[in-house]
């Protein structure tokens, strides 16, 4: 790491010094209510919006940064009144907070060329609507024009800004950008920093990065080749630019902090087959590797074409315990796309929303985080009907027909769906200005992505049935369902047996797996053949996000043991306390269905032992075992080298980390098992890992 | 047919050889290392295992135990736990069942040229039963872990049926080696022998105990033992971890290793160097 980088992390993110620049808080509604004074659309509002926040804003400039920018004003303006959101709450569907969110701009529309030919591009359509006497489609044309000034004027005063710092080189940036192509590197990297910016600024929000190393890779390699930079210059740029990611983003906080959606896919394979994964990608592992932010978040696209190496690298960033990279399977995810009607030209360039939801940069609408099925719930509303109890099968099919109920129910819930207009993320999406479509009201996917959630409580629960209710006959209907209903008061060894003596999803056991990959089926059958409001279909997923919280929050004592109200396990992993044979019995059984069919997105979650990332052999055995992964069939895999967090979490609350295995030395323990001298013991340890 | 008594069977074990490995824990060992960090695996017999961090002392273990005065390892206790805190270490197995068990993983551990390592305890001393484990398991790649203290006939067995091996080695000094481990280390070393003569790639592992085996001496001596082998891949040091005592309790069992823990061990490798031996702290 170079003295500037670490100076930079000194004061952005221990000191968090800049922090001293920042404004007070302000109100939220301090222009909605001259905005409707004003009489102006919404579409006026989210363009005034832009215009009135960068004004609050002051550029700043530091004396020896080469990418300027940073968040001044901290609280994003609202466009309508408390009364007037209330009515537009009323009248729509309200996904979240009602912005365009979670979708990953196509950022080389306004990178590749400067702002100069989209402005071509927009005077072209305006002429075009303006013949047709297309009032609404030239005023629309009128305020993509305007979203190009605002920002233009604000870099125009980071200009001066920097010329007051003596900032030649960020000077030099701004004399280019926006209205040129930027001409090198550091001039494409400080575009996309003051692009990204904005979006935040239009109360975008999970603005990802998408397939960063490929849309910078003609910058980086110009400079190469021109002998203006080599790897190390490069590096440093590169991380120079993910530290300015990380100087705002206790702004933009998610469902929890540092959920703010700035991921980064890195890698992948074109139309023919051949590898992406380029220099600019390795150098993007490098500064992560070196830097340890949480920001941005890698992921890494694979295949089996992949080469160990790649895995390798992947590893040495999951050791540094910020749990990514996250990985991604080409091979099914981009067969789960084709079959969800994408294009192939569209497909091979997939990205992931802010967490793990595959989405097509810049033509993808899709909301992919729209609704949650439950699986518990569908089984909890089997179990309750006699009728379901005939036999393990019939129980089955009465399961299947609650999930077609859920998954119709969610589906019905979704109309007159209301996105605040997004011109300005508009200019980043393909189609919207020749259309003078809004990216709110749509674009070429419009698909929408249901999760699935406490997938591994279900089967654990239908297992348990399966063998103590049919099979050994030792628990009848009413027994199991009294103590259900009683959350197992009267029966501790009822629970204990079925919480840890029952079968489990995720130990190979093809019986049980088989019940996963039915409520799997299941999941994308009921989803299959239907239309959303906006033309798109429907896609299930393996995610779960919060619902394996609050989903769980409401559900009963469940028949794998689970009590009232204990959550389900996160994603698509196994449940939270159940012993398991170990990780490769986990990645069998997690491979065993058809992921192609759930691929919204939803990542195997596993926790490893710091210790497995000791040294260059086992860190090579660790890459194996995730390519193992990929190779078996897995469409998405996340690893958390075990933190020191996580462990205090267990010393405090044992019973949620009943899985957690610590490598001592030669011996695997659990680590709720220690005794607390030793568990401190490797607490303290975890803080010493490097 | 014998039945092995396993304590544990450990997916993904990286340090155990070649490639990803699943390791199979056997009960039973003929060594008192006073450092032994596995206690469940010393006693060859099925036993309770208790972890009392946790425990609430609700008694419902004591209201079912039908031998309260001995543990006469029934497992009635184990469901009733609340916390699910005891389970018994040691489970009978045939060798038929462990190989299907193991086999069923054969492809993915093949992936990485893996396969299974048999450990401890000390895994021959269930020489008869490994000896009907292996040959069902040809064509998986097969390792052991063993401190090499057994009969020389049945060690030159195991090892035809042995595709790598890991091997410890303490103590050069055979006073030491029976001070610190209970027995003499003339086996051993005989055994080493036979091992370096089989042709078998292998790996020595020395535990790094402070002041007792990390001495100048000590690995001198082990360096020198090892001098001219031709088929030994590389040495590892293992130091000693402060953790090591944390099962014994859970056994009832006490930690007494009558070293200064607090010591950190010393990994001096030049021993091994200026002999020409590849070796590394792991």
């Amino acid at each position: 790491m170079t003295e500037r980088i670490e100076k930079q992390l000194q004061f952005f993110v221990r000191d968090k010094k800049h922090h001293a620049l920042r404004k007070a808080a302000s109100d939220p509604y301090r222009y909605a209510g001259k905005y409707r004074a004003e009489g102006l659309s919404d579409l006026d509002r989210a363009a005034a919006r832009l215009r009135d926040l960068l004004a609050e804003e002051t550029p700043v400039v530091f004396p020896d940064e080469r990418i300027a920018g940073l968040r001044t004003v901290p609280t994003v303006p609202e466009i309508f009144t408390p009364e007037e959101e209330a009515a537009v709450h009323a009248a729509h569907y309200i996904h979240e907070q009602g912005k365009v969110c979670n979708i990953t701009p196509d950022y080389s529309l306004l990178l590749k060329g400067g702002f100069a030919p989209v402005r071509e591009e927009i005077r072209t359509a305006r002429e075009r609507f303006a013949a047709a006497g297309d009032a609404e489609k030239v005023h629309y044309e009128d305020v993509l024009m305007e979203m190009l000034d605002t920002v233009s004027a604000f870099c125009r005063r980071y200009w001066d800004a920097a010329e007051a710092a003596g900032n030649r080189v960020v000077a030099e940036s701004f004399a280019r950008i926006p209205e040129q192509a930027p001409e090198t590197f550091l001039q494409a990297l400080q575009f996309l920093r003051i692009i990204h910016y904005c979006l935040w600024c239009c109360f975008h929000y999970h603005n990802t990065f998408g397939r960063f190393d490929q849309y910078m890779l003609p910058w980086y390699q110009a400079d190469i080749a021109a002998g203006r930079l080599d790897n190390d210059t490069a590096l440093e740029l590169v991380e120079e630019f993910f530290l300015s990611l990380n100087r705002d983003s206790d702004l933009y906080p998610g469902m929890q902090q540092g959920d703010n959606g700035q991921s980064m896919v890195l890698g992948g394979f074109d139309a023919a087959g051949n590898e992406m994964f380029n220099d600019l990608s390795a150098l993007c592992l490098e500064a992560s590797l070196e830097l340890r932010l949480i920001d941005p978040k890698i992921n890494l696209r694979v295949s089996k074409k992949t080469p160990l190496e790649r895995y390798i690298s992947g590893t040495r960033l999951t050791r540094q315990g910020l749990g990514f990279p996250q990985y991604s399977n080409d091979d099914v995810v981009c067969k789960a796309l084709r079959q969800w009607g994408y294009r192939e030209e569209d497909l091979i360039d997939y990205s992931v929303a802010a967490c793990w939801e595959f989405i097509i940069p810049g033509y993808g609408m899709d909301i992919p985080n729209i609704a949650s099925l439950s699986f518990p719930a569908c089984v909890r509303k089997a179990l309750e009907n006699p009728d379901s109890w005939q036999s393990a099968d019939t129980l089955m099919d009465a399961v299947r027909a609650e999930i077609f109920l859920e998954s119709e129910a969610l589906r019905d819930s979704v109309h007159d769906l209301y996105m605040e207009p997004a011109p300005y993320l508009s200019l980043m999406m393909h189609d919207t200005i020749a259309q003078a479509k809004d990216v709110s009201l749509g674009n070429r996917y419009n698909n929408f992505g249901f999760h699935g959630s406490g997938l591994s409580t279900a089967v654990d629960s239908l297992a348990a049935i399966r063998k103590y209710v049919f099979e050994t006959g030792e628990i009848s209907r009413e027994e199991l369902m009294a103590a259900l209903d009683d959350n197992f008061a009267d029966e501790p060894l009822l629970q204990n047996k079925l919480r840890y003596e029952a079968p489990k999803f995720g130990n190979d056991d093809d019986t049980v797996d088989a019940i996963a990959t039915r409520l799997l089926n299941d999941f994308a059958d009921s989803l299959e053949g239907h239309r959303n409001e906006r033309g798109g279909i429907y896609r299930a997923g393996t995610g779960s996000a919060m619902y394996y919280i609050w989903q769980a929050a409401q559900e009963k004592a469940s028949p794998d043991g689970r009590s009232q109200g204990e959550a389900f396990a996160a994603n698509y992993s196994p449940s939270l306390f159940t012993r398991l044979n170990g990780p490769l019995s986990i990645i069998k059984s997690f491979t065993k269905p058809d992921l192609s069919r759930v691929c919204n997105g939803g990542p195997l979650t596993i926790e490893l032992s710091d210790s497995m990332f000791r040294n260059e052999e086992s860190i090579v055995k660790t890459a194996q075992f995730v390519q193992a992964f990929i190779l078996l069939g897995g469409h998405q895999l996340q690893i958390n080298a075990v933190n020191r967090d996580e462990l205090l979490d267990a010393k405090k609350h044992p019973e949620n980390h009943r899985n957690l295995i610590v490598r001592v030395w030669g011996w695997s323990g659990y680590f709720v098992e220690l005794d607390e001298c030793y568990q401190d013991h490797i607490i303290k340890r975890m803080e010493l890992t490097v | 047919m014998t039945k092995g008594i396993i304590f544990d069977i450990k997916e993904l074990a990286v340090f155990d050889g070649p490639g990803i490995r699943t390791t199979v824990f056997l009960k039973g060992c003929p060594l008192r290392c006073r450092w032994c960090h596995n206690p469940e695996g010393l006693s060859a017999a099925p036993q309770l295992m208790v972890s009392l961090g946790s425990c609430t002392h609700c008694g419902r273990c004591d209201e079912i135990c039908p031998s309260p005065e001995h543990c006469i390892t029934c497992g009635k206790c184990v469901p009733v736990c609340p916390l699910h805190l005891r389970r018994i270490a040691g489970t009978p197995w045939t060798a038929q069942d462990l190989a299907d068990r193991l086999l069923r993983d054969k492809e993915i551990l093949g992936m990485s040229g893996g396969g299974v390592t048999f450990s401890g305890g000390e895994p021959t001393l269930q020489g008869t039963f490994l000896l009907e484990v292996l040959p069902l398991l040809r064509g998986m790649h097969r390792a052991i872990e063993t401190c090499a203290y057994c009969d020389s006939a049945l060690f030159t067995a195991i090892l035809a049926e042995l595709d790598y091996v890991i091997m410890d080695l303490k103590l050069a000094d055979p006073a030491a080696h029976r001070q610190w481990t209970g027995v003499d280390n003339g086996l051993i070393l005989k055994n080493l022998r036979i091992l370096e003569d089989s042709g078998l790639p292998y790996r020595i592992r020395v535990p790094l105990i402070p002041g007792v085996t990390d001495t100048p001496e000590n690995l001198n001596g082990i360096a020198a033992l090892l001098d001219g082998s031709r088929h030994l891949e590389q040495v590892e040091l293992l130091p000693y971890h402060r953790t090591a005592g944390a099962k014994y309790e859970m056994v009832s069992r006490v930690y007494d290793p009558r070293f200064d823990e607090t010591v950190s061990p010393r990994g001096d490798l030049s021993p091994f160097a200026k002999r020409g031996i590849p070796a590394s702290v792991l």
